[in-house]
């Protein structure tokens, strides 16, 4: 009797499995593909004369050139843009159907700042969790080179301006980053030798091919081709970093070109859907989506973003900081970078093995999406990894991803 | 709904006779089958909608399963606590016509083989699994699917994966070890008189092909639970490489068979096709429906049957979706009338498709239909 009641026991106690995070179900969200072009600079590299629903376009035509399967299986393409008027929904939903994609796909433009492409995937992610879908493509495309000048900040109502919480959100990026630097005490020294090193992994990346798997070639009007990315630079030194002026607090500042972000332009982009869509159709599954989160920080200090929004979506998966392999955080600059390094206390050598925006470049909506090509080629088999950035206006967000 | 009491026993297995519309038979047990005797109790379904018992058979352990003979109308075969099998005549009174008595621990299954009529397999807490004729007291074959041992020195040669269980290694999950080589049910193919399907305690669920002599261990075999035991499991009737799983880990789990060949062969742990989520406590008992390819039955602890429909499936082919992302996760019906854990359930094959009987710990006897 007492083992028939222990049996009966144990079925009752039995807990019910926290979720694996590595364990295959059928109903995950994988990715399938993830591509991106190269990244151009801004103002003067290749991309300088062509607008993002040229980018677009060109990049869809060579990523289903790639990807084989029937462009009417997916169900919604989510694009995220930043500096387009309305998010490009217009020139987008252009470019979409001039690649070829049937009009009954729909398209969804997304903003949210600098974490836009991120984000395109969580919403593509959540459809197909939800039921709503079971294919998706989120992309990042962002032209900088044609939309960035004074009109990209916005602007708040006079009435707002009065209001010390909202006209927060109308400093700029690179003051932010000085308040960054001065409240936790981030010399110039650290962040030009961050940036240094920025500079270092990029090219040692660029010069080992490491790149090329994941660049798809864009052709320009004119024939030529772009396929390299166009940040990366040879001979950048320490004491070449150290010459460079401060770019936005004369004097005393400490964030630079060097140290900060390159103006750039780019396009990415993910293609998800269910684990049991991607065995039915009989596709290769490169990794599997796990989690997003996105948080609010103050937007002074916007850089401090993936500080907080990386224990927020680590916890919901059951994780700590050690158990990643490798972190792409987006160098928006070097002070904000470092701080967030120091406060999760991450090994440097899992931070952004391929180099950061610092070398690589930042096209603004683009780069979420181009993180997420990155680590998934960066990852071995069954490892963890984390994508995220920090977002102006004060926000910052992370997405956990395991590779096949 | 017919209802009806079976007064001091409680229910472990119902089945619908497959020769008489109106007969069921139930395998029960006193003290909720925890100890003392055992009832094999008859119902009939009378014109007027009642239920009546019209014989039973007392047994010294409890009974945890039955099937009725395929072959002959009358016969119908008991699992007990006792390590026993026992073949009642329904004609006859008191005592059994056939004892088959090889298990060392309570057999918790039995079925029989729908197209060679003369064979059954039963499955036991003393991790066995055995076919047995119906004319030979002795077991034709005794199959070992936990057989750690065997299978270590068999993986280097055979296909068979070496019987690992992944549990944890937190003090507070150690005593989950208990029952893993329990064999709580083994299941004939409807397609196929050779292949036996069975679901264990250490989670695994284990493919027999018994036209191929493998030393007793299985031809394939998987985590079906991830750890958590697997306590039932059973063939789609319509899509032969289609099963279901059901555990503690509170999942019904829906798996092709091809599937899990290809990747295990390749060294990989097989993936599921759909998983169905719902119950709140461990799953007894999953069936397919009779009358539809796409649609299932389960019991549980939780107190409710339910009926489900397989969205991984249309009736044409497959979809590409799982049960999780419908609002209600493919649940058709919620059978709330029993007051205890319920343990068996069987699909009518008779009459307007739907009808189920269920059984469980309050000794109650359902008949309801699922399909509204």
């Amino acid at each position: 009797m007492a083992s028939r009641l222990q049996q009966l026991e144990k079925h009752l106690t039995g807990r019910s499995s926290e979720k694996d995070i590595k364990s295959k179900n059928p109903d995950d969200v994988v990715v399938v593909a993830a591509y991106r072009s190269a990244i151009g600079k801004g103002f003067k590299g290749g991309f300088k004369d062509v607008n993002t629903d040229y980018l677009l376009t060109q990049f869809l035509k060579e990523f289903f050139e790639k990807v084989d399967i029937d462009k009417s299986v997916i169900e919604e393409i989510a694009c995220g843009n930043v500096l387009n008027p309305g998010a490009g929904a217009t020139e987008h939903r252009a470019a979409m159907l001039a690649a070829g994609l049937p009009y009954q796909t729909p398209l969804v433009a997304i903003n949210r700042q600098c974490s836009s492409g991120l984000t395109a995937v969580n919403d593509v992610a959540n459809k197909i969790i939800s039921g709503q879908i079971n294919v998706g493509l989120a992309i990042g495309v962002e032209s900088m080179s044609k939309n960035y000048g004074p009109k990209a900040l916005g602007s708040i109502s006079n009435e707002l301006k009065s209001n010390t919480a909202a006209a927060k959100c109308m400093i700029p990026m690179g003051f932010t980053n000085e308040n960054v630097a001065k409240k936790f005490q981030i010399s110039r020294e650290d962040q030009d030798k961050f940036a240094l090193e920025s500079f270092y992994k990029a090219e040692r990346a660029v010069s080992q091919g490491l790149f090329k798997d994941e660049i798809i070639p864009i052709e320009l009007p004119d024939g030529s081709i772009i396929a390299q990315d166009e940040g990366p630079r040879k001979g950048v030194t320490f004491e070449s970093l150290q010459k460079i002026k401060p770019a936005f607090v004369k004097e005393t500042g400490v964030t630079t070109a060097g140290n900060a972000s390159q103006i750039s332009d780019g396009v990415a982009g993910v293609l998800l859907m269910r684990r049991s869509m991607a065995m039915k159709l009989g596709l290769e599954i490169v990794g599997k989506y796990v989690a997003f989160q996105a948080v609010g920080v103050p937007p002074e200090i916007m850089g401090v973003g993936p500080a907080y929004a990386i224990p927020r979506v680590l916890k919901d998966c059951g994780l700590n900081v050690n158990d990643v392999d490798v972190y792409e955080i987006n160098e928006a600059f070097a002070g904000q970078a470092i701080f967030c390094v120091n406060h999760l206390k991450i090994d440097k050598k899992k931070l952004n093995p391929r180099g950061g925006a610092i070398a690589l470049g930042h096209p603004l909506g683009c780069t979420g999406a181009r993180q997420v090509a990155t680590i998934l080629r960066e990852l071995d088999a069954g490892q963890i990894g984390v994508v995220s950035m920090c977002i102006g206006t004060g926000m910052g967000a992370a997405a956990v991803f395991v590779k096949e | 709904m017919l209802k009806y009491h079976m007064k001091g026993y409680s229910g472990y297995g119902v089945a619908y006779s497959p020769f008489y519309d109106n007969k069921l038979a139930v395998a029960s047990g006193s003290n909720f089958g925890l100890v003392g005797n055992g009832k094999l109790i008859i119902l009939d379904i009378m014109p007027n909608g009642q239920l009546v018992e019209s014989n039973s058979f007392l047994t010294q352990d409890g009974l945890f399963d039955l099937a009725w003979n395929e072959s002959h109308e009358n016969q119908c075969l008991v699992a007990q606590g006792d390590g026993s099998l026992r073949l009642f005549d329904i004609k006859l009174k008191d005592y059994p016509i056939a004892i088959y008595k090889e298990h060392q621990r309570e057999v918790f299954s039995c079925n029989w083989n729908m197209i060679q009529k003369q064979m059954f397999v039963s499955s036991s807490w003393d991790g066995k699994v055995k076919l047995w004729s119906l004319m030979r007291p002795q077991s034709l074959m005794t199959m070992s699917p936990n057989d750690t041992n065997a299978a270590s020195t068999l993986s280097r040669t055979s296909a068979v994966a070496p019987v690992r269980v992944p549990m944890s290694n937190q003090k507070e999950h150690q005593h989950a070890d208990g029952n893993k080589e329990c064999i709580y049910q083994a299941t004939f193919s409807p397609h196929d008189p050779n292949l036996v399907l069975c679901s264990s305690g250490n989670s695994f669920i284990s493919l027999y092909d018994l036209r191929v002599p493998n030393n007793g261990l299985p031809q394939h075999q998987f985590l079906g639970h991830g750890g958590f035991e697997a306590l039932t499991c059973d063939f789609n009737k319509y899509r032969p490489h289609i099963i279901a799983t059901g555990g503690v880990d509170k999942m019904i789990k829906v798996w092709d068979l091809r599937m899990c060949r290809k990747m295990l062969s390749q060294g990989h742990q097989p993936i599921n096709i759909n998983e169905i989520q719902g119950h709140e406590l461990a799953v007894r008992k999953v069936t397919w429906s009779p009358h539809h390819s796409n649609m299932l039955l389960s019991t549980s602890y939780d107190m409710t049957c339910r009926v489900w429909t397989d969205l991984s499936d249309d009736g044409h082919g497959l979809t590409g979706k799982t049960n999780s992302i419908d609002p209600a996760h493919g649940c058709r019906f919620i059978f709330m009338e029993h007051s205890e854990f319920v343990f068996g359930a069987d699909w009518s094959l008779w009459g307007t498709p739907g009808f189920v009987a269920s059984t469980g710990w309050d000794g109650q006897v359902c008949i309801w239909n699922g399909i509204r």
